[in-house]
């Protein structure tokens, strides 16, 4: 599965993207969470919730995973598990 | 079986009468939150490591001493009250209580009473990690709603303070409700007081979350029903219909709640009040996770106080708009160590450092292994008169427990190095290096170690496997793992291709060898794959790392470890390797050859060697010719020569040769003879036997210290129709076998012990020894075609 390194956010409505789409060095405000159940609430009890302002430290030196920091701690994601992530990246 | 009749409910914000009832502690926390390093200050060397009976989580206990506490309520020794030792048990490390990896869900039963092996805890202590304050909140206002007594220890304030974050105990206490005591790791400071404030522990107050009225009404409907069905027996208050009202409503699937949702009354409310949540716009999980987050920011924002507010400073609290990114000592350490270049350098590095260690500290200290017992059993045999008995020690027990011995270097090393990697938060920034290439194979990055570390030995590679949080991405690193050629195997790869690659000189030799172990990581990749595309969609929850603050490891704690582990590896799969060795033992041993066959076997070969020197001696004349000067200066080598003889004929003999020659029809077509069978019956308890077992078919005595007689043994064989025994092709389908099969005992018994059932090893026995089969069968059909 081979996936272009996006550096910017395509815009879904209302000015939303895809975490994945997140370039590094911008943050965004976490709008919600989708996919199955499982990988949600594990998402949401980390933290991703609520309007939490979420940053997009780096991306591994391979493309993925993506590094974010979100609640003061970094945390690593895979890029399709991000993608199911929809922020509001900030201006 | 509900086990919620064993708690308590006294009103809470009252402390309990928890002091001369102190029994069991349990210690919760997020990982890497100082939860171990507080266990280890508590308990000391008084621990234990056992498992949770059906599953693969440790099950960690230990045991404390609590200063006594006198009648009035007064802490210490000399008020009269006693002091008493109390069990702790470190549960493992969870983000929460709800989410459902092996270990949340562990921990999540102890602490709900459910586990029949543990009882539930009289105090829960909860670790919480102040430089990561809202996530771990979020574990404390779950505790919160169980209803056990509890405490807050608060980690790593020095860590929050060098972020400029002060994190308020007190105010903490007044907000949670219990008690919260300060702990500074690696200090040892505020353990007393811990200890001391125990005693204080009390049921929180339910935290008031900011819950949507819709979906708070839904509960309260839903809990109205509880009560109606269930009634107010014990655990039956309405306050605790209410948590149990949200839990339903949530989808949470804990044990506790299935009778429950065997109740239609209670199954249609509970469908409808997610009909209409739904119809609201209201996700359940979702509200729920929000409301707790709500509360936490709201209470975060209370009890942190910014020391100084400089520009690059994260605060934790609260949704605000970031400032920018906070120049810590970890994301200095990041930019290297996780940077383009130099991190994938620097990952290259250690892990070579890692593989190196692995091989060459550890080969002096497996030799020392080796001879240490070798000499005790050499000891004992002296002890033991001749006889099965002697024979049954010295090659069956001595044997086994010296093959479970001398891994021991390699693994406690291993393990020594992993929990450095870990401790100091390294090994996750190496998952997160690598887990590019091995997502694809429906692996993780955390299984980049074991399986590296399967190249020296693929037992501490498939323990170091329990790093991995995704059971399936766990289970198939260590279903792989043994396809990394380890190095019981390279004594075959020399022989073979010392033996048959030798004209093309060095660089061929070195080519082949490399090929075998490329072919072992391609067989490995392309069962992953087949695992990977097999299972569908893998909804564990996938590749989601925390990554740490780094810190220097402690001593005593990576040294506890690598204690622990090693000793978990010498009890489970010493056990198995030695009862196997002795069965293996009694198979070449048994049936003993007649005393008159090994005389005339002994006797011919005697002459024979007498012969090479150019002397011709009948077996007559034999005793008188040993008795001169030319037969005396050769009499060493003609007794060996003689016992050899015996050894050999005696494999050939036993059930184990007889085995070979039984097998000889099906493993023709691979280009094997029934030798090479006994061998391979050798080589299924450990791969390195096959030289020795060699050695002993074709008499030519110790083969592991010198091969040269055996080589030229082989290359001098030749069957019944007059052809060469050992060719190119069989080499070359022998090297292939070796690379796939599997053919080591220990490696079985520990994926037993890792797995918890005999179901796995055993398939991965017949898949790869199927596949070894096959591939060596086409090797050998091909080139012996090609070559003839």
């Amino acid at each position: 599965m081979s996936e272009t390194v996006e550096t910017e956010c395509r815009r879904l409505p209302e000015g939303n993207c895809p975490l994945s789409t997140l370039g590094v060095g911008c943050c965004g405000k976490v709008v919600s969470v989708d996919g199955d159940l499982e990988l949600r609430r594990r998402l949401l009890e980390m933290g991703l919730c609520g309007g939490v302002t979420i940053e997009c430290v780096r991306r591994a030196p391979l493309g993925d995973p993506i590094e974010f920091r979100v609640r003061g701690y970094l945390l690593s994601l895979r890029g399709e598990h991000a993608r199911q992530v929809t922020v509001n990246p900030a201006v | 079986m509900s086990k919620t009749s064993s708690y308590q409910f006294p009103v809470s914000g009252q402390p309990t009468s928890a002091g001369p009832r102190l029994r069991r502690i349990a210690l919760a926390g997020n990982p890497n939150s100082g939860k171990t390093t507080l266990f280890n200050a508590l308990t000391g060397l008084r621990q234990k490591v056992a498992n949770y009976p059906g599953v693969t989580v440790d099950k960690k206990t230990g045991r404390c001493k609590l200063p006594g506490v006198s009648p009035t309520g007064g802490i210490g020794g000399s008020g009269g009250g006693q002091a008493e030792w109390v069990e702790i048990i470190d549960l493992p490390g969870t983000y929460s209580l709800v989410s459902r990896s092996p270990d949340e869900t562990v921990a999540c039963e102890v602490l709900r009473g459910l586990r029949e092996d543990t009882p539930p805890p009289d105090v829960v202590v909860v670790v919480v990690d102040a430089s990561n304050l809202s996530r771990n909140l979020y574990l404390v206002s779950q505790v919160m709603e169980l209803g056990l007594p509890m405490v807050v220890a608060l980690t790593m304030t020095d860590v929050a303070e060098r972020r400029g974050l002060r994190v308020m105990g007190e105010k903490l206490e007044a907000r949670l409700g219990v008690p919260v005591v300060g702990l500074v790791g690696h200090k040892g400071t505020g353990i007393d007081r811990l200890k001391f404030r125990l005693t204080e522990a009390r049921v929180a107050p339910l935290p008031e979350l900011p819950l949507p009225g819709v979906f708070r009404d839904e509960i309260h409907l839903l809990g109205g029903v509880l009560t109606a069905v269930l009634g107010h027996g014990p655990g039956g208050s309405p306050d605790r219909h209410l948590a149990t009202a949200e839990r339903l409503l949530i989808g949470d699937s804990s044990s506790d709640l299935r009778p429950l949702h065997a109740r239609p009354e209670i199954l249609q409310n509970l469908a409808d009040a997610k009909t209409r949540l739904a119809t609201a716009g209201i996700e359940p999980v979702q509200a729920d996770v929000e409301a707790h987050y709500r509360w936490i920011d709201a209470v975060s924002s209370e009890v942190t106080a910014a020391k100084i507010v400089p520009v690059d400073v994260t605060v934790s609290a609260g949704p605000t708009r970031r400032p920018a990114a906070a120049k810590t000592f970890t994301d200095k350490l990041d930019r290297i160590l996780i940077d383009k270049v130099w991190g994938l350098v620097i990952f290259a590095a250690v892990m070579g450092l890692l593989f190196v260690s692995i091989f060459s500290l550890a080969t002096p200290l497996m030799d020392a292994t080796e001879g240490a017992v070798g000499w005790v059993g050499g000891l004992v045999a002296g002890l033991l008169p001749e006889g099965p008995v002697r024979d049954l020690w010295q090659d069956g027990i001595a044997a086994g427990v010296g093959a479970v011995l001398v891994f021991v270097p390699q693994i406690a090393i291993l393990f020594g190095f992993l929990a450095i990697l870990e401790d100091s938060g390294y090994l996750a920034r190496a998952a997160f290096l690598m887990d590019r290439l091995l997502a694809k194979l429906g692996l993780s990055g955390k299984s980049f170690i074991p399986l590296l570390s399967s190249f020296a030995c693929a037992i501490p590679g498939i323990m170091a496997a329990r790093t991995i949080e995704s059971p399936r991405q766990r289970f198939a690193t260590i279903f792989v793992a043994p396809f990394m050629s380890c190095s019981a195997r390279l004594p075959v790869y020399t022989l073979l291709i010392g033996t048959f690659f030798a004209a093309w000189g060095s660089f061929v030799q070195a080519g082949v060898m490399l090929c075998l172990y490329v072919l072992g990581i391609v067989a490995a990749a392309a069962t992953a794959w087949v695992m990977k595309w097999w299972g569908g969609k893998d909804i564990s929850g996938g590749f989601v790392l925390e990554l740490p603050t780094y810190k220097l490891p402690q001593i005593s704690q990576v040294a506890r470890q690598m204690w622990s582990n090693t000793t978990q590896f010498i009890t489970k799969a010493g056990t198995v390797i030695v009862c196997l060795s002795i069965v293996l033992w009694a198979l070449m041993y048994y049936p003993r050859l007649p005393d008159d066959r090994a005389e005339s076997v002994s006797l011919n070969a005697k002459i024979t060697r007498i012969h090479s020197t150019g002397v011709t001696v009948t077996p007559e004349k034999l005793p008188t010719f040993l008795e001169s000067d030319a037969g005396r200066t050769l009499r060493t080598a003609v007794d060996s020569a003689g016992r050899q003889a015996i050894a050999g004929e005696q494999l050939r003999h036993s059930l184990a040769g007889r085995f070979g020659h039984l097998i000889e029809p099906a493993i023709r077509p691979l280009g094997y003879d029934w030798k090479m069978g006994v061998g391979l019956v050798g080589a299924f308890a450990a791969r390195e036997i096959f030289v020795s077992t060699l050695g002993i078919v074709y008499s030519v005595g110790n083969a592991d210290d010198d091969t040269t007689p055996l080589r030229d043994a082989m290359l001098a064989d030749r069957s019944a129709d007059g052809s060469h025994v050992w060719t190119i092709p069989v080499a070359a389908s022998l090297l292939v076998f070796f690379v796939i099969a599997m053919q080591c005992i220990s490696t079985l018994a520990i994926v037993r012990r890792e797995t918890g059932t005999w179901r796995w090893p055993i398939v991965m026995l017949l898949y790869m020894n199927g596949l070894a089969y096959l591939a060596a069968l086409i090797t050998y059909q091909i080139l012996s075609k090609v070559m003839s």
